[in-house]
């Protein structure tokens, strides 16, 4: 079954999109079953229950039970590879509840 | 497609002055309504969108700002390429308590959800690229600056 993981900004129209794209082509070059969902921040929590991970775009002081990746790094590069790496491990450690 | 027309030579824009970002909403979101790209909410949503989800980029060489609002004031869409005079402080766009020193803003008019991706793609490409960067920051004219914003790589990693 392909893995859900979300990436959230505030509108849904430009960043997350931009990071899910990133993303998904990502995880299709390394052949993995995951697809990334753009949502905008209003609808969210209502996303993450299915998902094994939470690409933020605004890092916010809440507590999550998944876990949280940080999406600027694939806009900007930096830290990009590690990020990734926690995203692959998040989805390969995920158990579909 | 790689629609590279919507970036708008008739909105590009040097030497700005202002000393914060609602300034440039102002200036530009009036120009941006005079030529048909955004109705009257335009001023009034990117001021409250910004104020809450700032959109600096912490990139390499220099942080880039990419202004976007909802989908509901923009008419038509465009990026318009702003340089502004000197470097403003704008709120990091992962952590808005954070301020960064932005001389470039690429302002984003988009409507229709994912429609322009593979050229924001593109422009977060070229953001990290120095060399694309300091042309845009040695530009002397609007004309030099537009042709330099344009003589991007026009792929992505």
């Amino acid at each position: 079954m392909t893995v859900k993981v979300v990436v959230a900004c505030g509108s849904g129209v430009a960043t997350s999109q931009t990071v899910a794209s990133k993303v998904n082509r990502m995880l299709k070059a390394d052949k993995i079953d995951a697809e990334v969902e753009a949502v905008d921040l209003k609808s969210v929590d209502r996303h993450l229950k299915d998902a094994a991970a939470y690409i933020t775009i605004i890092r916010d002081k809440k507590e999550y039970d998944l876990p949280v990746i940080d999406g600027i790094a694939f806009l900007t590069g930096a830290g990009q590879q590690q990020q990734y790496a926690k995203l692959i491990e998040a989805i390969k450690n995920y158990k579909a509840v | 497609m790689l629609d590279r027309e919507v970036i708008m030579r008739e909105l590009t824009v040097i030497d700005l002055d202002a000393s914060c970002p609602d300034e440039i909403f102002d200036v530009m979101g009036k120009r941006f309504n005079e030529l048909g790209y955004v109705n009257e909410k335009y001023i009034p949503s990117i001021k409250k969108r910004e104020s809450m989800y700032p959109t600096a980029l912490p990139v390499e060489p220099h942080p880039i700002a990419i202004p976007h609002t909802k989908a509901d004031a923009i008419v038509r869409p465009f990026i318009a390429p702003v340089r502004l005079r000197s470097t403003i402080a704008w709120g990091d766009m992962s952590d808005p308590d954070n301020k960064l020193d932005v001389k470039l803003a690429f302002m984003l008019g988009f409507y229709e959800p994912g429609a322009h991706i593979e050229l924001l793609q593109i422009l977060m490409h070229n953001f990290q690229r120095a060399d694309w960067v300091n042309a845009l920051y040695a530009a002397k004219t609007e004309d030099e600056f537009f042709d330099a914003v344009i003589d991007m790589e026009w792929w992505h990693d």
